[in-house]
């Protein structure tokens, strides 16, 4: 069975990035009422998540959750 | 709302992710087992976030947080006094009958524990009524979508039925599963950002609370009478109607979200699979219904927001999570957001979907029309069948036009086809003298008095077809009852007619009734791998956040 720590790890990687990169290249990017670089903060929170993620499937590569990875 | 090209490159990298799932689990699907069944392989944390996650459709989320504006935090009962306690049950007293069994569906176990007209009947009633969630989900969204971002209703609907379709008809079940653990994160980390920035725009907890009448942050102080809260309902109503029979009866009988249980790998984590679920769903209101409050509060302080209008007249309370949305998240953000919608969206679909494919390839196709063909011929009507669901839910959608508050509707469902059932499924498992007779005259009438109720009664200008016996308060709290008053009625005919009729030899019954069925011995395991240590913390929590938001 796939380890399906690796694409859900990876997609958060992505998306984080992607938030990231908006934080740092477009750190004056604002909705109307939100006054915090936003992107930037749940970007990280997700690339974080996301390396968590890849990590654990790495480690636990044909253990507990990840079956015949 | 508008969209930057950011926003869409995230809806175009999630939809790759969700069909590379699906492409890369193709290859294993060679049995109609593991097409249907996931091949009772799964990891137990990923059958656990599916059995939530499978719940957890668009219809939820625009729901729940409509209700939450609407209602207040009473709405957060559909979890704390509704779900939970229900979840428990199920993982410590009825998956060591389902999974236990070998039964591969709920319809097959009634099939085992009665007979062939009971599970005939709910197979059918079970197949009608996932068409009808997934359509009423594909509905909300496609409005949803409409209204927010101006795309069209009828391109929406279909582009992102062709993507469950798509997914579901390469992995089956597998892919379902593994899709709604990513849909499950994906939401998570979609919303709560928005939870978090409502909530401290509008002054914090405190500041809600301040902004508005009491009613709105207190789930039980205003729950004596039906006329001090908005819902209309007491804390009978809130404990009998929604904490018992509806809520037991969907969790524990219906198959959408048993499945997600049965595909797992073995008996210990079938049963943790609801326990373990539990844990993040008590947490859910706070990304789902507290952002309804908030948006009601933030609406007070002309602060820059306030509540969308229906063309009608009065706000439209559909649509504050997207109005939030459009004021709180700015590109990028955003388009974590709106994925986060689409996937909520999916994932109630093709929980909907993957279940109606196997009640309809076992419970109706092999058992009536074709018995005993080879296991290929199965696997492929399995396939063909995801279209046909696919297909049957989107008229069902525009069937849901008809409806403006969606939650109230699927609460009708559900009165008519779970309550009653859940009184099949109590008499049948703990008592062994229920008889199959009794169980399907049970059910019928079940069913009728749920219809008659509808039909006699009004509440908010609906039902009432037949005459106007009762006005209830609410369109809730109307639903409610006539849970109670179908599952009332179930349960005594079951009784009687069992009573009269002739009950299975005690033989035929072992696996399947309690008393009658060794219960897995789990005193070798681990603390946090045995039910009932599980079940406990879950109980503390639980009473914690109730007595918190008292």
């Amino acid at each position: 069975m796939m380890d399906l720590r690796l694409p859900s790890g990876l997609f958060f990687t992505v998306i984080g990035l992607i938030l990231v990169g908006m934080g740092v290249f477009a750190p004056e990017t604002r909705a109307a009422l939100t006054d915090a670089n936003v992107n930037l903060y749940s970007g990280l929170a997700m690339l974080a998540f996301g390396v968590f993620l890849l990590v654990m499937a790495k480690l636990g590569s044909g253990k507990a959750g990840g079956g015949k990875a | 709302m508008q969209l930057a090209p950011v926003d869409y490159l995230i809806l175009i990298v999630y939809f790759a992710f969700v069909l590379g799932i699906g492409w890369m689990l193709r290859k294993r699907m060679s049995s109609s087992s593991d097409f249907l069944m996931a091949g009772r392989s799964v990891p137990v944390w990923i059958t656990s976030l599916a059995f939530i996650a499978a719940n957890l459709g668009a219809q939820e989320l625009i729901g729940m947080s409509a209700s939450g504006a609407k209602y207040g935090i009473m709405t957060a009962h559909f979890y704390w006094i509704g779900a939970i306690p229900a979840i428990l049950f199920v993982g410590i007293f009825m998956m060591p009958f389902y999974y236990g069994s070998k039964a591969r569906s709920v319809p097959e176990y009634l099939k085992m524990r009665f007979d062939e007209k009971t599970r005939t009947y709910n197979a059918v009633s079970f197949a009608v009524m996932t068409i009808f969630s997934s359509g009423i989900s594909m509905f909300a969204l496609g409005e949803l979508l409409h209204l927010a971002l101006g795309w069209d209703f009828n391109v929406s609907v279909l582009a992102s039925a062709a993507i469950v379709m798509a997914y579901t008809f390469l992995g089956g079940l597998t892919s379902a599963i593994y899709n709604e653990v990513l849909q499950f994160l994906l939401i998570v980390a979609g919303f709560s950002p928005l939870a978090i920035l409502a909530v401290a725009k509008a002054g914090g907890w405190q500041g809600m609370a301040s902004r508005l009448q009491p009613v709105m942050t207190h789930a039980w102080a205003y729950a004596g009478s039906t006329k001090d809260n908005p819902m209309g309902v007491e804390v009978f109503g809130i404990v009998a109607g929604l904490g018992f029979v509806l809520s037991f009866g969907y969790w524990c009988t219906n198959f959408l979200v048993v499945q997600r249980a049965m595909a797992a790998r073995s008996m210990s984590d079938a049963r943790r699979t609801p326990l373990i679920g539990a844990f993040p769903k008590m947490f859910i209101p706070f990304i789902v219904i507290v952002p309804g409050i908030a948006a009601v509060a933030l609406a007070k302080m002309g602060a820059g927001y306030s509540l969308p209008l229906a063309d009608k007249g009065g706000p439209d309370y559909n649509q504050v999570i997207t109005t939030l949305m459009a004021k709180f998240y700015p590109a990028g953000l955003l388009g974590v957001g709106l994925t986060g919608l689409m996937a909520s969206f999916m994932s109630g679909m093709a929980g909907n979907v993957t279940a109606f494919n196997q009640v309809w390839t076992y419970d109706i196709y092999q058992s009536h029309i074709r018995k005993n063909a080879p296991d290929r011929h199965y696997l492929n009507v399995g396939r063909v069948t995801t279209i046909v669901g696919v297909l049957l839910s989107i008229g069902a959608a525009y069937v849901a036009h008809y409806y403006d508050n969606i939650m109230d509707l699927l609460q009708l469902v559900f009165g008519f086809v779970n309550a009653p059932l859940f009184a099949t499924f109590l008499l049948g498992m703990f008592w062994k003298r229920t008889t199959g007779h009794g169980a399907f005259w049970g059910l019928v009438t079940g069913t009728v008095v749920a219809s008659f109720t509808w039909c006699l009664t009004v509440a908010e200008g609906k039902g009432g077809i037949l005459g106007n016996l009762h006005e209830f308060p609410s369109a809730m709290a109307q639903s409610w009852w006539i849970a109670m008053l179908a599952f009332t009625g179930c349960l005594l005919v079951t009784l009687m007619v069992s009573m009269a009729t002739r009950p299975k030899a005690q033989k035929e019954l072992e696996g399947l009734v309690y008393g009658l069925t060794k219960m897995p011995d789990t005193s070798g395991d681990v603390w946090y791998e045995r039910p009932w240590p599980l079940a406990i913390g879950a109980v503390a929590i639980l009473i914690v956040l109730n007595f918190w938001l008292f």
